[in-house]
């Protein structure tokens, strides 16, 4: 069983603690309570999984705050990544408009 | 859990008990290393600045050398001038006499050449550090203890693992009622407003937010969106998706410990508590900037290894690849993989390394001490050099 972390209760992710393979089972302790699921995905030592289904424009949450939007549905054990989240991250100012040069 | 170290006279207690050899200007960098070379007990604190600065750049050096002066872990200082820069050496001597430590300037064109000034200041030196080596550790309290942190050749295993285990160490530090200060501004770019949220006082917050704008306008003043640079190809491969993770991750230094108060570089924060410093994550002038600001001990996490410490503040390498805890054993204090394998909690690993940074604050020394990889430094400047 391979193993992987979940840092805050409010995540929907877990980071690899070790490169999992499509078809593997997964382990997650969160608290007393462990949590088993199928690996969907090649998933390198560092990455994340979804433990959870995630609707496309949802948040993706780790350690308990959301650290971007997912771009499509994901179904709980894939993998989780720049290819299917959105960093929303801008620098604003006082107002909250982004300041200048942050077009992407 | 006990803490025995060396009493000063404006209330502060150091880890260790130099005499400073302190440069006001980079160009008198080799009339410091003499005197070093030449006297026990001394460090030269090299350094590269001090002139053809915009004026608040000569203000942040000045406030630089004299807070790095006032640090517990320094006995005595030896102000070295060379009689030209902009920073005035005068100013910087009545800044650390304030602390009431001894303190003393030898200035090179004064005196007439190098040679004259080693002599005169390593005679000076040789006395300040007879008078510093009388002096006892005494036992205080944990309340005395400063803390500064940062991340340094980071990887994935540092926000899962480390910066976890010394978020612990900041919880059980500050109830304790010590002292903790973190920055690393680039890092805090994209966690800024989760930081706001801890802040005791609202004025704080929003000047965390300012100093992330701070250096983000720097940025695009030469053309550089730094959003872009603090995300790297590594950081992606590694498994890092986005800035405000890589941030989360970083900021976990702290844990969920409520933030006081917000300095600028290398100012004094007061009272006990965590504190935020806008520094930057470049390591020479952000251990400068914390050790300006009081701290005696720093916990550097890494994942991949990195050595350096500082000449004043000794560096204990906190790392939870286990990995690196091998092929860079020679530069790690601590391991924390235990987190990374499950075979420790945060809160246990936390205790753990709580306890080796006292031992450390008590007088054992840290592998970037013994290695003499301890000798690099630098002071912040953010206007252009002129």
């Amino acid at each position: 069983m391979k193993l992987a972390k979940i840092v805050h209760e409010e995540d929907n992710v877990a980071t690899a603690l070790e490169d999992i393979y499509a078809g593997e089972q997964v382990k997650s302790r969160l608290k007393d309570n462990e949590l088993i699921l199928m690996c969907n995905h090649d998933v390198p030592f560092g990455h994340k999984i979804a433990i959870a289904e995630i609707r496309s424009g949802d948040k993706i949450v780790k350690y308990g705050h959301a650290i971007g939007s997912a771009t499509q549905d994901i179904e709980k054990g894939d993998w989780v990544h720049v290819h299917n989240v959105r960093d929303d991250y801008k620098v604003l100012d006082k107002e909250g408009k982004p300041l200048p040069g942050q077009d992407g | 859990m006990k803490f025995c170290g060396y009493p000063r006279a404006d209330g502060t207690v150091g880890a260790r008990n130099y005499v400073a050899i302190m440069p006001t200007t980079g160009c008198v960098n080799a009339v410091c290393y003499h005197i070093e070379k030449l006297i026990r007990g001394t460090k030269a604190l090299p350094h590269h600045q001090g002139c053809l600065h915009p004026s608040q750049d000569t203000e942040q050096v000045t406030r630089t050398l004299i807070n790095l002066g006032k640090n517990p872990n320094v006995a005595a200082v030896l102000l070295v001038g060379l009689g030209c820069e902009m920073v005035l050496a005068e100013q910087v001597l009545e800044g650390i006499r304030e602390s009431g430590k001894p303190v003393e300037l030898v200035v090179v064109h004064q005196i007439g050449g190098m040679l004259d000034t080693i002599n005169n200041g390593a005679k000076i030196a040789a006395e300040m550090v007879l008078e510093a080596s009388a002096i006892q550790r005494e036992e205080v309290g944990l309340d005395k203890l400063c803390f500064g942190t940062k991340c340094g050749s980071s990887d994935t295993t540092s926000g899962l693992s480390s910066n976890l285990v010394v978020g612990e160490v900041c919880r059980i530090m500050t109830e304790n009622g010590g002292k903790f200060i973190q920055g690393e501004v680039c890092d805090i770019m994209g966690g800024e407003y989760a930081l706001k949220k801890l802040c005791v006082a609202e004025e704080h917050g929003e000047r965390i937010v300012d100093f992330v704008r701070d250096l983000y306008l720097r940025g695009i003043a030469v053309g550089a969106d730094v959003r872009g640079s603090q995300m790297t190809v590594g950081n992606v491969a590694g498994g890092l998706t986005t800035l405000v993770e890589k941030a989360l991750g970083a900021n976990a230094k702290g844990a969920d410990v409520p933030i006081q108060t917000s300095v600028r570089y290398a100012e004094i924060p007061e009272g006990p508590g965590r504190h935020i410093m806008d520094i930057p994550g470049h390591g020479f002038e952000n251990l400068v900037g914390l050790a300006a600001g009081g701290a005696i001990i720093h916990l550097f996490t890494t994942g991949r290894g990195a050595p350096n410490g500082n000449p004043l503040l000794p560096t204990i390498k906190v790392c939870g690849n286990a990995k690196t805890n091998v092929t860079m054993r020679e530069h790690i204090d601590v391991d924390v993989s235990s987190i990374i394998e499950e075979t420790e909690t945060v809160s246990e690993a936390g205790q753990r390394l709580y306890e080796y940074a006292i031992d450390v604050a008590n007088g054992k020394m840290t592998r970037a001490e013994i290695l003499n990889f301890d000798g690099t430094m630098e002071i912040l400047i953010k206007g252009p050099v002129i």
